[in-house]
C-alpha cells in the first residue's frame, strides 16, 4: 500500500505537481534527521561548536546553529562530536577471494564478483566510524584485479553497497609479494615468472605493450567497420587487456602496492612511458624518500601509520612518513589493509599528530577527504558540506582520542550502527544462540572432526599478504 | 568388553553393506516377464486424484494402463497390491551416479584450518575430454554419457531408497560438462540414458592444480572470457561459412562450440550455488550472457525467492542439509550464530519456495548415505512442506524442469514404467520400499539390514556343479534376511551377482545367475535345499540338459551375531587361521565422504605387517596382531606437520573386510574386499 502511495507520488512528480522534497529522490519516505548541538568536525571548513546538522534524503541538507526541526527525528549530540564517515582506501573485507595467484597479470578479475555483504567485519568497521571501503585484489601479482569501492550498507543486498560514480580502479603490486608468489609451486607446476624486482617491471611493461597493440587492433577493426569492409570478424575481446587500455585512457585508477623508493620511481617512469598516471601508491613506507617525485606525478599515498620492519622491504619505514609526504604536497591517507585495524583508523590517523605534528584538520583528512580524493569520491563524501552524502559518525569524544568511541554511524542518512541498540540486542542474541545450539543439526556429533581453535583462526590482518584466504 | 565390541562390530557390518564395493555387480536382472499388474493398490498418480484401490499394468517397459477399473491381463504377473502404495518412480535431480570417483590424495594444508578427517579435501581430478583447448575442469564439451558406468553400490543404494531416475554429471570443475538423465537400471549406459545431454553444469570451485583460475575471482573471469570467446567463435564461423573464399579458416574448438547451445538458450545451465550471494552471482552471470539458469544446491534459495520467480529460474534443491560435523571442544571458537541459524533454516527452504511459487525439485546433493535422503525429506515436511508437494518435487517437478514430463514423472498410460512402491505412505517414518520398477522391470531390492536375523543360507558355500562334463568348483556367497536372498558366485562359472533369489523357511532356495561356461554366458537357474551346512539341488541352463550341484558351507557363520559372547567361549567372527595376507581394496568413510584405500597385509601366525594406503598417505603397520576378535594394528601418518596415530581394528569374512580407524583427529569406517 505504502509502495503504491509512493509510486503515485512519483508519477505525479513526473506530471509536474509540487511535492514535498522528501519524496523527490533518494530513499523516499525516510524522515529527516536533525543531529543537534554537536561539535561538528567538517574537515574542510573547520570545527563548528554547538552546531546542528540536518539530514534529508540521505544528504547533508544544512549545517548551522539552531536549525529548524520541522518533522525531523532529533538526535541530541550535546557534548559529542560529529565527523564525516571514515574512508578506508585499502580493504579486503567482504571478499570471498582476494588473490588470483596463478598468473602475474590478473587484470581480468573483478572483486565485484566476490562480494559478501554478510561479512561481520563490515559491522565492526561501522562501529569504528568507517562508511566506505576500497576493496582491493591482493598483491600476489604485478598486475592484479579490478577493485570495487563500496558504502557499508550492512544488511542490504550487494548492489546497494556499490559506491555510485566511484572511479574504477586496478591493483598493481611491486616488490616482495609479486616475486615471492613465484616460489614454492605445487608439484607439476612451473615456477611462475617473475622472481625478481626487475622481472616485475618487465611484466608490467610487457602487459601494457600488449594492451597498446590490443587497442590498435580494435581501432583498426572499427576503422574497417567505418569503411564498410566485408567479412570483418571482430578481434577477440580480451578481459585481461581491456582494463589496461582503460588505464591508458585515464578511465581507471591504478592503486599500486609498493614499499621501496626505487620501485616507486620505477613505476612513475614506466607510467610516464605509457602515458598514464598512478592514482595511489599503497603502503608506500619509503614514500618520504621520494615525496617530491610522488607529488610531482600527482599521485596520492595510502599508508600504514607504523608497521616498520615487519618485513625486509619495510625496514626503512618511519612514523614521520605521513607528515613528511603531507608537507611535500602529497595527498596521504591512512588505510587498514586489515579487518581488525579498520575498527580504529582514527587512532592510526592520530599517530601522525604525535609523529610529525600534523594539524587536527590535516590529521582528520588522512582518513576522510584524502582517501575520498584517492578514490574519486571526494565530491560525495570525505567532509561535512551541504549537498554531500550523509555518511557520518557521532563520537562520544574527540575522534583523535584513544578514549573515544562511536555512538552512531550513518550511511546515506540511514543509521547502520547504533551503540545503544547494539548493547540492547546482545542479551537476545545470547538467548537465540542458546536455543540454536540445542537444535538437532547444531549438536556436536560424537567423534566428529576437531573444530577450529583460536590458534587456527583466520587472521584478520592481511598486510597485503599474498596467500590470505587463497591457499588451497 | 568383547561383547560390546562384537555388538558394535555387528552394527558396523550391518551399516557397511552400503560401502562394500561389488566389482562385478550386474545391475539389471534379466527377467523373461515383461508384463506386470499391481492390483488392488493405492495408486498416487500425481497426474490426478489418488486411486484408493487401483491397478497399474506394465507392459514392455511402459505403463499400459492405470485405474480403478483396470483388470490384469491374463499374461501378466500379478502383484497383490493390498496394503501397498504405488508412486511414480522418484527422480534425484542432481547426482554423480555412475560417474568415475575422484581419487583423493592427502593435502598438506598450511594456513587451512584443521587437518582433521572432516577437513580433509580430496584433490580435484576432473574428467578430461580429448583434444581439448582447455584444461580439465574448463571443458564444457565433456559429456556425462561418455563416462557412465552401470551398476555399483551407489546406484543400488539410490534404488533401495526408491529412486528410479537421476540426473548425473561429474562433480569437479568449473565448466563441469553436460549431464545425462539416466534410469538406474540397465546393463549398458545406452540402455540407461533417458535423455542426454540435459544441461551444461557449472561449478564455481577453483582449479586445484595451481593453474589459472585458482580463486573464485579467477573463476568468474575465466567463465566470462570463455563465454565471450564462444560468442566470437560463433560469429567467426558464421562469417566464414557465408563466404569461405578469400578468408582464413577460423580454428575449430570443441570447448567453445559446446557453449553455443547455452548461449542460444537451447540448453539450460545448471549452476551450483547454495548461499544467497552465490545464487545472486550465478544469476548475474546468467543475466549477463542471457543463459537459462537452473540453480543446484539452493540452501538459501528462500532468500532469493522473488528474483528466482521473476526470472523463472528453477532450483534443484539439495536434501544434503548442513549439520555440525565437528566435535565439542572447550577451547574452540563458538560457531557463528549465522551458521547455527543456517542449519536450522535449511529444511524450511522447500516450503518457502512453494509459497514463493519458485519451481523446484529435490536432489540428494552428494549425500553418501541414502538413509539421510528420507530423513531430511521428512524434516522438510516437518518444516511446512506438504506431502503432496514433497512428492511432486520428487516426480513431476523434476520431470518438468529437466524436460521429460512427457515420458516421466507421473503414472499415466504410455509413460515409462518407473514405479516406486511402498508399504505404508512414502513419507511415514516406518514406510518401507517394497518394489521398484524401472523401465518396466522389477528391481531386486537389497534386504533391510540391521533388523532381521541372518538366515540359514548366509555364508560362504563351496559348490560342486555338474553340468554333464565333470565337477565345476564354484564359491557362492549368500546373505539371507527372512525370505530375501542376495549373493554372488565366483569360480568355474565366472563371477556374477545372483538374481531372482529367494529362500524358504524350510531351507528351499532358488536363484538365477549368468553363468559363463565353455566360452558362453547363459542364465543358470539353481534350485535346491539346505540342510545344516550342506545344500544340494538342480541347475538348469538354457539349451542344456539339467545338471546338479552339491555344496558345503565353510566354517562358522559369516555374519557375526550381536549377542554377548560368554566368557571363554570362542564365537569366532574371524577365523584365527584365516589367512589375511593379500591386497585389500578399501572404501574409507570419513564424515560423509568416502575415499579409496589399500591395505597390504602380510599375515604370519598371530601377527600382521604391511602397508596402509589411505587419504593420509602410505604408512606402515606396527603392533599388528590377529586374535579371535579380528585384527588390530597401529599406523602413524604425518598430518599437518604432526604425527597422528591411527588405531585400526577390523575383521574379515572370506574376501570381505570391515573395520574402524580411531585417532585423535577423528573416526572413520572402512570396508572392502580382497583383490584377486
Amino acid at each position: 500500500m505504502r509502495r503504491l502511495f509512493i509510486h503515485l507520488l512519483t508519477c505525479s512528480l513526473l506530471a509536474g505537481f509540487l511535492l514535498p522534497e522528501t519524496f523527490a529522490q533518494g530513499r523516499a519516505g525516510t524522515p529527516d534527521t536533525l543531529i543537534r548541538n554537536a561539535t561538528v568536525l567538517t574537515v574542510t571548513r573547520g570545527t563548528l561548536p554547538n552546531a546542528d546538522l540536518l539530514i534529508r534524503n540521505g544528504k547533508i541538507a544544512s549545517v548551522g546553529k539552531n536549525l529548524n526541526v520541522g518533522n525531523a527525528r532529533v538526535i541530541d549530540a550535546t557534548g559529542k562530536y560529529l565527523m564525516p564517515g571514515i574512508v578506508d582506501c585499502h580493504s579486503h573485507s567482504m571478499l570471498d577471494a582476494i588473490n588470483e595467484g596463478s598468473l602475474s597479470v590478473t587484470s581480468m578479475t573483478r572483486m565485484n564478483d566476490v562480494l559478501n555483504p554478510h561479512d561481520v567485519d563490515l559491522y565492526r568497521a561501522l562501529a569504528g566510524g568507517v562508511t566506505a571501503l576500497n576493496l582491493l585484489h591482493g598483491s600476489a601479482n604485478a598486475i592484479g584485479g579490478q577493485n570495487t569501492v563500496v558504502k557499508i550498507k550492512y544488511g542490504r543486498p550487494v548492489k546497494e553497497f556499490l559506491f555510485p560514480g566511484a572511479m574504477p580502479g586496478i591493483k598493481f603490486a611491486l616488490g616482495e609479494n609479486p616475486k615471492r608468489s613465484s616460489f614454492n609451486p605445487q608439484p607439476g607446476q612451473q615456477r611462475r615468472y617473475p622472481a625478481t624486482r626487475m622481472g616485475v617491471e618487465e611484466v608490467i611493461r610487457e602487459a601494457f605493450t600488449r594492451a597498446r597493440d590490443y587497442k590498435k587492433t580494435w581501432d583498426e577493426y572499427r576503422a574497417g567497420l567505418a569503411r564498410r569492409d566485408q567479412n570483418l570478424i571482430p578481434p577477440r575481446r580480451d578481459l585481461q587487456l581491456e582494463p589496461l587500455v582503460e588505464v591508458m585512457e585515464g578511465k581507471r585508477y591504478v592503486h599500486a602496492h609498493c614499499y621501496r623508493a626505487d620501485e616507486i620511481l620505477m613505476l612513475i617512469s614506466l607510467a610516464n612511458e605509457f602515458g598514464f598516471k598512478i592514482k595511489t601508491f599503497q603502503h608506500t613506507l619509503e614514500g618520504y624518500k621520494v615525496a617530491k617525485e610522488i607529488a610531482q606525478h600527482g599521485a596520492g599515498a595510502s599508508i600504514f601509520a607504523d608497521n616498520w620492519a615487519y618485513k625486509i622491504e619495510a625496514y626503512d619505514a618511519i612514523p614521520y612518513n605521513a607528515a613528511i609526504m603531507t608537507r611535500a604536497g602529497v595527498n596521504v591517507s591512512m588505510n587498514s589493509d586489515s579487518d581488525e585495524r579498520a575498527r580504529r583508523l582514527n587512532i592510526e590517523a592520530a599517530k601522525a599528530m604525535r609523529y610529525g605534528d600534523l594539524s587536527e584538520e590535516e590529521t582528520l583528512k588522512l582518513i576522510t577527504w584524502n582517501p575520498a580524493w584517492q578514490l574519486g569520491i571526494h565530491d560525495r563524501v570525505g567532509s561535512i558540506e551541504v549537498g554531500k552524502d550523509a555518511d557520518l559518525a557521532i563520537w562520544n569524544g574527540h575522534p583523535l582520542s584513544v578514549y573515544s568511541r562511536v555512538e552512531t554511524t550513518f550511511v546515506d542518512g540511514e543509521v547502520f550502527f547504533d551503540r545503544q541498540k547494539d548493547l540492547a540486542r546482545r542479551a537476545d542474541l545470547l538467548k537465540e544462540r542458546a536455543q540454536l545450539e540445542q537444535a538437532e543439526p547444531n549438536r556436536p556429533p560424537s567423534g566428529g572432526a576437531s573444530p577450529a581453535t583460536p590458534r587456527r583462526r583466520r587472521p584478520t590482518n592481511h598486510d597485503d599478504d599474498i596467500w590470505e584466504g587463497e591457499q588451497p | 568388553m568383547p561383547a560390546i565390541r562384537l555388538r558394535i562390530f555387528a552394527a558396523l557390518l550391518a551399516s557397511a553393506f552400503i560401502f562394500i564395493p561389488r566389482p562385478n555387480f550386474v545391475t539389471a536382472q534379466r527377467s523373461a516377464i515383461d508384463t506386470y499388474a499391481i492390483t488392488n493398490a493405492r495408486v498416487v498418480t500425481v497426474a490426478g486424484p489418488v486411486i484408493d484401490h487401483g491397478t497399474v499394468v506394465i507392459r514392455d517397459g511402459l505403463i499400459a494402463a492405470v485405474g480403478a477399473n483396470v483388470t490384469a491381463p491374463p499374461d501378466a504377473r500379478v502383484i497383490d497390491g493390498t496394503g501397498l502404495t504405488v508412486y511414480p518412480g522418484l527422480i534425484d535431480s542432481s547426482t554423480a551416479l555412475g560417474m568415475p570417483q575422484p581419487s583423493p590424495t592427502p593435502t598438506p594444508s598450511p594456513g587451512v584450518a584443521g587437518a582433521g578427517f572432516g577437513q580433509f579435501r580430496p584433490e580435484t581430478s576432473a574428467i578430461s575430454a580429448l583434444n581439448s583447448t582447455q584444461p580439465p575442469g574448463l571443458q564444457p564439451e565433456v559429456l556425462a554419457e561418455d563416462f557412465i558406468k552401470p551398476g555399483g553400490e551407489q546406484i543400488e543404494a539410490a534404488r533401495n531408497a526408491g529412486i528410479t531416475t537421476a540426473l548425473t554429471s561429474p562433480r569437479q570443475g568449473i565448466w563441469i560438462g553436460q549431464s545425462a538423465l539416466i534410469n538406474l537400471a540397465g546393463d549398458t549406459p545406452q540402455q540407461m540414458i533417458v535423455r542426454s545431454p540435459v544441461a551444461l553444469h557449472v561449478g564455481f570451485t577453483p582449479l586445484r592444480t595451481g593453474n589459472y583460475p585458482n580463486s573464485l575471482v579467477g573463476v568468474f573471469a575465466s567463465l566470462r572470457q570463455m563465454l565471450l570467446d564462444a560468442q566470437r567463435y560463433r560469429q567467426a564461423h558464421q562469417t566464414y561459412e557465408r563466404s569461405p573464399r578469400g578468408m582464413r579458416r577460423p580454428n575449430q574448438d570443441r570447448s567453445l562450440a559446446a557453449l553455443l547451445p547455452v548461449l542460444d538458450g537451447t540448453m539450460p545451465v545448471v549452476m551450483y550455488a547454495d548461499r544467497e550471494r552465490e545464487i545472486s552471482r550465478a544469476l548475474d552471470l546468467a543475466q549477463e550472457f542471457k543463459l537459462l539458469p537452473i540453480i543446484a544446491g539452493g540452501l538459501e534459495a528462500g532468500r532469493v525467492a522473488d528474483r528466482l520467480r521473476e526470472s523463472k529460474v528453477p532450483v534443484l534443491l539439495s536434501l544434503n542439509f548442513p549439520r555440525r560435523i565437528t566435535a565439542a571442544l572447550p577451547e574452540a571458537d563458538a560457531e557463528p550464530v549465522r551458521i547455527l541459524r543456517e542449519r536450522v533454516e535449511a529444511p524450511k527452504t522447500a516450503a518457502k519456495l512453494v509459497v514463493a511459487r519458485v519451481p523446484f525439485a529435490f536432489q540428494s546433493g552428494a549425500l553418501t548415505n541414502m538413509a539421510d535422503f528420507s530423513v531430511n525429506l521428512l524434516r522438510a515436511i516437518e518444516n511446512g512442506l506438504s506431502r503432496d508437494d514433497a512428492l511432486r518435487a520428487l516426480t513431476l517437478w523434476p520431470a518438468q524442469i529437466l524436460g521429460v514430463a512427457d515420458r516421466l514423472g507421473t503414472i499415466e498410460a504410455g509413460k515409462i514404467a518407473n514405479l516406486t512402491i511402498t508399504r505404508g505412505d512414502l513419507f511415514d517414518r516406518n514406510a518401507r520400499i517394497s518394489h521398484v520398477f524401472i523401465d518396466g522391470r522389477s528391481i531386486d531390492l537389497r534386504p533391510e539390514v540391521g533388523g532381521a536375523q541372518a538366515g540359514a543360507a548366509t555364508g560362504t558355500w563351496t559348490l560342486n556343479v555338474n553340468l554333464g562334463s565333470g565337477d565345476i568348483a564354484v564359491t557362492l556367497v549368500l546373505q539371507q534376511e527372512g525370505e530375501r536372498l542376495r549373493g554372488s558366485i565366483q569360480g568355474g562359472l565366472g563371477s556374477s551377482e545372483i538374481a531372482n533369489a529367494s529362500a524358504g523357511p524350510s531351507g528351499d532356495l532358488r536363484f538365477t545367475v549368468p553363468a559363463t561356461f565353455e566360452g558362453q554366458t547363459a542364465e543358470a537357474t539353481f534350485a535346491g535345499r539346505i540342510t545344516g551346512n550342506e545344500m544340494q539341488g538342480t541347475v538348469n541352463v538354457v539349451g542344456r540338459a539339467p545338471g546338479s550341484f552339491t555344496g558345503t558351507k565353510a566354517g562358522a557363520p559369516a555374519m557375526p551375531v550381536a549377542s554377548p559372547t560368554p566368557p571363554g567361549e570362542f564365537r569366532s567372527a574371524v577365523k584365527v587361521n584365516a589367512h589375511l595376507s593379500g591386497t585389500w581394496i578399501l572404501s574409507i568413510k570419513i564424515g560423509t565422504q568416502t575415499f579409496p584405500g589399500t591395505l597390504n597385509l602380510d599375515h604370519n601366525g598371530r601377527s600382521i605387517t604391511g602397508l596402509l594406503q589411505s587419504p593420509f598417505g602410505t604408512t606402515p603397520l606396527t603392533e599388528g596382531t590377529v586374535d579371535f576378535e579380528g585384527f588390530h594394528f597401529i599406523s602413524r601418518a604425518r598430518i599437518d606437520g604432526r604425527v597422528v596415530e591411527m588405531a585400526v581394528e577390523g575383521n574379515t569374512d572370506g574376501n570381505e573386510i570391515l573395520g574402524t580407524v580411531d585417532s585423535e583427529i577423528g573416526f572413520a569406517l572402512f570396508a572392502g574386499f580382497r583383490k584377486r
